[in-house]
């Protein structure tokens, strides 16, 4: 407690609350709003309707939003394995050679996305990897950005679970595969299911390096809203915003669920 | 102490145990180095490698006009983050109000969400057509738009802003909660006033958080492509945008393999100024572990 | 004792451990440290470490900490590797040898249950890792439980048990593969003191029923080390100061460490050793003679220490031999004794009385004397400080 007269304690909150339901509450509410509405000609909009929905859930939208879950989904998996592994690997290590490679797997972090679409629509459109134009290149770039921030969450859970439960397990004659599935990782899943979480939101949320390589077949999400948006169907782009965000909310809280489950066991 | 120090780890074994690093790297190496190192190639030049498609696109106007408003965008969008974040989180963990938690978890969807969800709820509010402009025109019988920084820099500064605050706020409430409430409240019995407060206790404390923050801020803010697509304003042209038109616009390889090299090393540079913040100041006291 | 019958009754059980290991000799468990030496970058945390725990025996390492004994401890269990030197498990020289491969049991301080494992799965752990068959584990897992007299508990988890009863369960855990060797690190100090006294009964009890278990015991809580070991090794600094039999090394301590980490004897010095036979010599306290056990041979007029515990003090009426006077500094009553620090020949002496009705007032000057037989001369340990 820092304000200790009541007076100012309720005017600092008449400040505060109003600031960030301006700043934060504001705007998810207009979007959800604008998904229900057939005109916006006045302050409020009018015509309340369910038309943009019955459109999302049809044809070019629909398939916009199978490809990202689609995506969020294969990319996510395949990152969390290869972080999986990356993290455990490294516990091999010691001091320079450990920082040196820890360093190489968080840089895809750091480079920006739409650099690393271009990076892969250079690579894979000559050989030997032609993959231009095909949806495994939108794979690629959605693993590529989110590798390093599941790698980055296993690396963090690793140095959090108990070191003396795994030495115990060895001494109790577990060979390091053995450990590794019975000790480990069930001690891990809390943290693999974070991992995954992130890399989910992030992937459904890409656009920088999607926008740069998406093959006319492989069109998600955001690329969608985007168009949507870029040729004044604004009502339709919030409609499909509001079906990401809350569709990604509802796997981070499924997910949260699971891995509090796994905690708690 | 060594004692301690044992702990970490089962102890290494055999060298063999150090190729199992061999096929990740692989992957990263293929798909993500590799490419990378393409570009770095592209950008001397179809044939004969030379500085002179460099040194053409470093001086043209337009790269510099987009590396000047990446970065006035970029710092400025982070300072407003830094007293913002500041701001809100001293209130949500000092002065807790009703539905402080609510606004923890809101800060944390926040994150979860795509950048560009904000301009495009900007566009409603602060739009030309938007709530905001409607409400005063009619409230002020005016026929034209009285409000009209959505489609300048402000525009994406200000979304920058409501985007990325979060990421300022999220390592200052763990610190924060790290802060002996005892010592405010023996600093509040001995007479210090709030400002006095946040100024000798909190503010030190909270530095690591702010620097890290800080700097993770600026790396997020370079790269930032989504919300300065959206905006779509003519003049307001930063190095990921210039990329994406270049390349996709104007088919313009070599010109845009120039600049992300140097967006790619403009944002190392930053990460690595990231990383040394954590390091200096150790993730845990930057709230970041 | 029941226990022994039993796995002797059911020889198969052993399996696990034995299908590997040469038929068990009878000093198949003892551990040897010889020369052992561990190395952190420039920090040397064990130096030419040397020490035999006897097949059956129980031995404490003790000290502050820092002193190297977890390091001792874990370079058993394989998790730290010596930079010299050579670990024995019996006669198998396990020094580079993984930790799955030297058959040991270890419980930690923490206790180090598997969270997502049923206190019985928990138990099995070892024989499963081991590949052991189901009905081995099915009769072996309750036998272990019965132990350590937690069967009632099979199907909780971990979180669901005090500190107390998940201990048990780690001693469990660590005996159900047979382990010849049993590895202790700070077992009981996460324990509250209670609970810590009746474990280490206990453990003793425990000890009783495998009395071919061979246990290594790493604490720094010398009540806990005499109530359990046969030996106790004292360790500072990375190395070795004092081994011996708990009782000897208690009434005879080697040097001033010893003397002071074990009991926290006082230690006069005294110059002029004057042997009077192969036992006892006299020596002198600023002007009064007094009288020890020479039991380290000190030479004739050297220099020493001498060592008396607190409660070796008795009030002199007249005057006795080996007496000695001081000012009272301070009484303190605790119940069930009465502590008594006293200033003699500038030296500060504390001694344990039984609960007196008229104390002696602060200040006041008081005579006691001891058994010339319950002291030892310490040599003055040159090392020290």
């Amino acid at each position: 407690m820092l304000v200790w007269s009541k007076p100012w304690r309720i005017a600092t909150w008449a400040v505060a609350v109003p600031l960030f339901l301006i700043i934060y509450g504001l705007p998810i509410g207009v979007i959800v709003l604008a998904s229900f509405s057939g005109q916006w000609n006045d302050i409020l909009p009018s015509n309340m309707t369910l038309v943009h929905y019955s459109k999302a859930f049809r044809s070019d939208s629909f398939d916009a939003l199978k490809a990202s879950l689609l995506t969020g989904v294969i990319a996510s998996g395949a990152a969390l394995v290869c972080g999986t592994w990356a993290a455990l690997a490294l516990r091999n290590f010691k001091t320079m050679p450990k920082r040196v490679l820890d360093l190489l797997f968080f840089i895809p972090s750091a480079v920006p996305s739409v650099s690393v679409g271009l990076a892969l629509l250079v690579a894979f459109s000559q050989p030997p990897f032609l993959l231009n134009g095909t949806t495994w290149i939108v794979l690629i770039a959605h693993f590529v950005l989110i590798s390093a921030f599941t790698y980055g969450n296993v690396t963090a859970g690793l140095a959090r679970i108990p070191v003396d439960c795994e030495q115990v397990a060895e001494s109790l004659g577990a060979r390091p595969f053995y450990r590794l599935r019975r000790v480990t990782l069930p001690l891990l899943l809390p943290y693999l299911v974070a991992a995954f979480s992130l890399s989910f939101a992030l992937s459904m949320g890409e656009l920088g390096a999607t926008v740069m390589i998406y093959p006319p077949g492989w069109v998600t999400l955001p690329v969608r809203i985007f168009a949507l948006s870029d040729r004044g169907a604004i009502f339709d782009a919030a409609t499909m915003a509001t079906i990401l965000g809350v569709g990604t909310l509802i796997v981070l809280a499924i997910l949260s669920k699971v891995s509090n489950r796994a905690a708690v066991r | 102490m060594a004692e301690a120090a044992i702990a970490a780890a089962p102890a290494p074994r055999l060298r063999v145990d150090s190729l199992w690093i061999a096929p990740p790297l692989l992957i990263l190496a293929v798909l993500f180095f590799y490419p990378l190192g393409l570009i770095v190639r592209a950008s001397f030049g179809e044939d004969a490698p030379s500085l002179a498609t460099f040194e053409q696109v470093l001086m043209s106007s337009r790269f510099l006009d987009g590396l000047y408003h990446t970065i006035v965008i970029a710092v400025s969008a982070t300072a407003g983050c830094l007293v913002l974040g500041f701001i809100l989180s001293l209130i949500i963990a000092f002065v807790p109000f009703p539905g402080a938690k609510m606004a923890g978890r809101l800060i944390d969807t926040v994150i979860a969400l795509p950048t560009f969800l904000v301009t495009l709820a900007f566009t409603f509010i602060y739009g030309s057509a938007g709530l905001l402009n409607e409400t005063l025109m009619h409230v002020f019988s005016l026929d034209l738009p009285p409000i009209d920084f959505l489609y300048s820099q402000w525009g994406v500064i200000l979304a920058e802003m409501t985007v990325y605050t979060p990421f300022i706020m999220r390592p200052l409430l763990a610190t924060f909660s790290t802060i002996d409430q005892a010592q405010i409240e023996v600093a509040s019995s001995l007479g210090a006033r709030p400002l006095r407060i946040v100024r000798q206790i909190i503010l030190p404390a909270s530095l690591p958080a702010l620097v890290a923050g800080g700097s993770l801020c600026l790396l997020l803010t370079v790269n930032e492509f989504g919300i300065v697509l959206f905006i779509g304003a003519k003049d307001v042209i930063t190095l990921p945008l210039l990329i994406y038109s270049k390349a996709i616009q104007e088919f313009d390889y070599t010109t845009a393999c120039v600049i992300a090299v140097v967006n790619v090393v403009l944002s190392l540079g930053l990460y690595s100024l990231y990383r040394l913040a954590i390091a200096h100041f150790g993730g845990r006291r930057a709230g970041l572990v | 004792m029941s226990q022994v019958t039993v796995m002797e009754r059911t020889p198969h059980i052993a399996k696990p451990f034995v299908a590997s290991a040469a038929p068990a000799a009878s000093d198949g468990s003892r551990i040897g440290f010889e020369n052992v030496s561990v190395t952190y970058g420039a920090l040397t945390v064990l130096h030419s470490f040397t020490l035999t725990v006897n097949p059956g025996e129980i031995v404490a390492l003790i000290g502050p900490s820092g002193s190297g004994k977890t390091t001792a401890l874990r370079a058993v269990a394989g998790f730290v590797r010596p930079s010299g030197g050579r670990i024995l498990i019996g006669d198998r020289d396990v020094t580079h040898l993984a930790p799955y491969d030297r058959k040991i049991g270890m419980v930690v301080q923490n206790y180090a249950l598997f969270p997502h494992m049923r206190v019985e799965e928990n138990v099995a752990f070892g024989l499963r890792a081991h590949g052991a068959a189901e009905d081995v584990i099915k009769k072996r897992v309750p036998e272990c439980l019965a132990m350590v007299g937690m069967s009632t508990y099979a199907k909780r988890y971990p979180r669901e048990l005090s500190g107390g009863q998940q201990q048990r369960v780690a001693i469990a855990r660590a005996l159900a593969p047979k382990p010849q060797v049993l590895l202790l690190d700070e077992p009981l100090s996460a324990l509250d003191a209670q609970i810590r006294r009746s474990m280490l009964d206990e453990l003793a009890k425990l000890h009783r029923d495998l009395p071919n278990l061979t246990v290594l015991y790493v604490t720094h809580d010398q009540s806990e080390a005499l109530t359990l070991a046969n030996h106790i090794g004292i360790m500072r600094d990375g190395k070795l100061k004092a081994f011996g039999g708990s009782q000897s090394l208690f009434r005879h301590p080697p040097n001033r460490f010893a003397a002071e980490f074990l009991g926290r004897a006082n230690l006069l010095p005294v110059t002029d050793v004057q042997p009077l036979d192969e036992q006892m010599a006299k020596v002198r306290f600023g002007d009064v003679t007094l009288s020890a056990r020479n039991h380290h041979g000190l030479a004739r007029g050297s220099d020493c220490l001498v060592c008396v515990r607190p409660h070796d003090f008795r009030f002199s009426r007249a005057s006795e031999p080996n007496s000695i006077s001081g000012t009272v500094l301070s009484v303190q009553w605790q119940g069930d004794v009465h502590n008594i620090t006293f200033d003699a020949g500038g030296e500060t002496v504390r001694m344990t009385s039984a609960p007196m009705a008229n104390p002696p007032r602060i200040g006041e000057i008081i005579a006691v004397h001891f058994d010339a037989a319950e002291v030892t001369l310490v040599p003055e340990d040159a090392s020290h400080g």
